[in-house]
């Protein structure tokens, strides 16, 4: 399979080697038209994608975690554009690109799997035709080599059958066979870099663990690079090497992965991680409530002053003890009127958060 | 809402009132589809058995999970339930009074006690509609629900109930998020004052972060209104928190019922034991899940189902069993021969002495549909401990009988000596109405024999 890869696709630029930058993303900012004047939907957002490992873009809805991964591959909508920031591959920055150069490399070089695969198939076309359409349009594989590609393709994500699969149409895969279809059509080129865009919120619990357990396998082997966007924590645990938290459009927090779970460093992690139903921790909360992260995500250009998280944060009235619920006692000043920074608060992590260091010495004593 | 004084629903419920505390029951529920073929003249080809007899019980103020894959046919019988499918067998009794034979205006009142709220917040609320009037819709039905000049104050009192704000009742779907709209769906599910809610997998449209909200609001609703629920999800973590009796469904079958520490603490079903073992642990330093239990594939097809005991084609269990046996090669459909061939019946495991899950008077004997129940709920604690063969288990297993069980159950993989069924042990508690007959003896299977090498 690979030397087929190699005889109809040009290989990416050079060989991955793990610990390679593939992907650079520095300060991206989108914007949205409104009725209202524009909308800040991404807001001085970086990040770095290596070679071998897997970073998890993780928020709430409306965070920009999906906004900005369109942005990089050049698919945000026509309301839409980048008004700062590079996204920098292999040094090239895409954003700079003409449009048909950004398209040409993203998809070959950069690849995007999406969360509705139902959506994103196309109802009548075969599969082992939509697999290989990438395919034929830029290397001009003939018909037979791109379907004997598309057969292996399939058993690349270990859909069954895959000889007699590859002639059937979406509609007779359930859920999650779709989705390992939408993935190896991502796969279709070799990509340098994978964009998962909740590659499993649809799916059962069981058919997610298999899903992840494929892609996990899967950018091993192939020494890729992978951006798991996600706003579930209990998913990034078992998959994610470093970890991105955003919020209203900012990154907030960005620390290896087991740090970050044994120590948030913002409140809005710590409040993330806590919401996380667990099933291995027995009867924990059993007849008690859940822990929630009160209130919701401020709409899109209407972010509080200061730190946009301070209605929501426990933090922001008590100190990191965080004793009194949100919503009640007097926010601290600071929370108000300054937006905090992305600072470094320990090597390899940042925070953006004025009270980062008492939430992590509070968590280590 | 007022009206009820909400009984409470702690376990201090009135004792020894098993038949008037069960609100909602299900006996041997079957609902299939005809498979057609054809576009002008079709023909029935096959039957999809969506639901095939399951039986179940709700009490008051008590929360029933219903977990299990997509196709397992549990949000079929939810439909059921509330009554927009009508099922092909079986019975649906609301307090104690099958739904089938009642008059139709009966029917209706007592279906007026059954409502449901729908997955998906997106689709299940209707654009053109303003929340106000999708909550008051079910007054146009359910006419005497509340009086025509109080409904405008009852869907206030409603929006109010479900932690939305009142004065956003001329808003439309579309202007709240995933969240509030589900709270939309709670609020119109209680307008006609139900006493059952029927959640067909609530939650799982939302963010981690918004789901413990919804939960808990379902939860405090219960408190207040003293509302059953049948809770179905796909994911047991969410179940845990939520349910006081958890079910699980495999292709249409309840494979294990229990309270809810018996089917978390010690999953006597191979198939809960995968369950458990795909739901993501937030914690990076917890080791990997075991591969082997983890589920491959898609459930089969509910118009084919698997012979013998319907799991055994994805069993961990029954591989395991068959290769410790050497009954056959290592191939995925080589399980023992008592998995291809019989059915296991869903049979109480008369465990309760352990003080596992005592739920007060009435609780749901945990019980399991499995041939090796017990090795089940010793491996798949265990995950990485080897399967114990006869010669390993003498050295004395953890207390009770596995030894005996093992040999018996050997035995009959190999397909002999299988006279005298284990279905139920001596002092057991007999099976539960719905919970059909063990057989006496399994039938000796050409297949079986040929399949020995």
């Amino acid at each position: 399979m690979t030397d087929m890869t190699e005889t109809l696709i040009t290989p990416a630029d050079a060989a991955r080697t793990a610990g390679d930058v593939l992907l650079e993303v520095e300060d991206l900012a989108v914007e949205f038209r409104s009725d209202g004047g524009a909308v800040r939907a991404v807001d001085g957002l970086s990040y770095r994608v290596e070679a071998g490992r897997t970073l998890a873009l993780v928020g709430e809805s409306g965070c920009g975690k999906s906004v900005s991964s369109l942005a990089v591959m050049g698919l945000l909508p026509p309301t839409a554009r980048v008004v700062g920031g590079t996204a920098r591959y292999r040094g090239t920055d895409l954003l700079a690109l003409s449009p048909t150069k950004h398209r040409a490399h993203c998809g070959t070089h950069v690849a995007m799997v999406f969360q509705d695969a139902l959506a994103a198939l196309n109802p009548v076309h075969t599969v082992g035709y939509q697999l290989t359409e990438s395919l034929r349009a830029r290397t001009g594989a003939s018909r037979r080599e791109a379907r004997r590609r598309a057969v292996e393709l399939l058993d690349l994500v270990k859909v069954p059958n895959a000889a007699q699969r590859v002639d059937e149409y979406p509609h007779q895969f359930s859920g999650g066979m779709r989705q390992r279809v939408m993935i190896a059509s991502a796969l279709a080129l070799d990509p340098d870099v994978l964009i998962a865009d909740e590659p499993t919120t649809a799916l059962d619990v069981t058919v997610q663990a298999q899903v992840l357990r494929l892609l996990a396998e899967i950018q091993a082997e192939r020494q890729m690079g992978l951006v798991l966007i996600t706003h579930d924590l209990g998913v990034v645990a078992g998959v994610a090497d470093d970890v991105t938290v955003m919020y209203a459009g900012r990154a907030v927090e960005h620390a290896p992965v087991r740090d970050l779970y044994a120590a948030p460093a913002h409140p809005y992690t710590r409040a993330l991680l806590r919401s996380v139903p667990r099933i291995d921790v027995v009867d924990e909360h059993a007849g008690g409530r859940l822990p929630v992260v009160p209130g919701r995500p401020p709409a899109p250009g209407s972010a509080p002053s200061g730190c946009s998280f301070h209605p929501r944060c426990d933090v922001a009235r008590t100190g990191a003890s965080g004793a009194v619920p949100a919503g009640e006692g007097a926010v601290r000043d600071v929370c108000r009127t300054v937006e905090p920074p992305l600072d470094d608060v320990a090597p390899g992590r940042s925070s953006a958060c004025h009270f980062a260091a008492e939430l992590l010495g509070g968590a280590r004593a | 809402m007022p009206e009820t004084a909400a009984p409470d629903t702690t376990p201090g419920n009135p004792p020894g009132t098993v038949p008037d505390d069960v609100v909602l029951e299900v006996r041997d529920l079957a609902k299939s589809y005809p498979v057609r073929r054809g576009v002008v003249l079709k023909r029935t080809v096959g039957q999809v058995q969506a639901v095939d007899g399951v039986s179940l019980a709700l009490r008051r103020g008590r929360t029933l999970g219903l977990v299990g894959e997509s196709g397992s046919g549990k949000s079929t019988l939810a439909r059921v339930l509330v009554g927009i499918e009508k099922p092909t067998r079986g019975q649906v009794l609301v307090d104690g009074e099958d739904v089938s034979t009642m008059s139709r205006a009966a029917r209706r009142e007592l279906r007026r006690n059954v409502q449901m709220v729908f997955q998906d917040p997106y689709t299940s609320l209707n654009p053109r509609m303003s929340v106000g009037e999708i909550v008051a819709e079910p007054f146009r039905i359910h006419r005497d629900a509340v009086p025509a000049g109080g409904r405008r104050r009852a869907v206030a009192e409603l929006l109010e109930l479900v932690g939305l704000d009142p004065d956003h009742a001329h808003r439309y779907p579309h202007q709240f998020s995933g969240g509030q709209r589900q709270r939309v769906g709670i609020a119109r599910a209680l307008a006609v004052k139900p006493r059952v809610l029927v959640c067909d997998e609530p939650v799982s449209a939302l963010d981690v972060s918004v789901q413990g909200q919804v939960i808990n609001l379902l939860e405090d609703l219960q408190d207040e209104l003293g509302l059953s629920y049948l809770f179905i999800a796909h994911d047991l973590a969410v179940v845990q928190h939520i349910a006081d009796e958890v079910a699980v469904m495999y292709l249409g079958r309840v494979v294990e019922e229990g309270d809810r520490p018996a089917a978390y603490g010690a999953a006597h079903h191979p198939y809960t034991g995968a369950l458990l073992s795909a739901v993501p642990v937030p914690d990076p330093g917890a080791p990997p899940a075991d591969a082997d239990l983890l589920l491959e594939g898609d459930p089969p097809s509910p118009a084919d189902p698997p012979s013998g005991c319907r799991f055994h084609t994805r069993c961990w269990l029954a591989r395991r069993l068959a290769a410790e046996e050497g009954v056959a090669g290592d191939g995925p459909d080589d399980v023992p021969a008592r998995c291809r061939t019989e059915d296991p019946v869903l049979v109480p495991l008369g465990r309760h002495d352990d003080g596992a899950g005592d739920g007060g008077a009435g609780a749901l004997p945990h019980a399991a549909a499995c041939h090796f129940a017990r090795l089940a709920a010793e491996l798949g604690g265990r995950p990485t401990a080897p399967v114990a063969t006869g010669p390993v288990l003498t050295d004395g297993g953890p207390g009770h009988d596995i030894d005996h069980d093992i040999d018996h159950d050997a035995a009959a993989a190999r397909g002999r000596d299988v006279g005298q069924g284990r279905a139920v042990e001596p002092g057991e508690p007999a099976p539960r109405a719905g919970v059909r007959p063990v057989p006496e003896t399994v039938p000796d299977s050409p297949v079986l024999e040929s399949r020995e090498r």
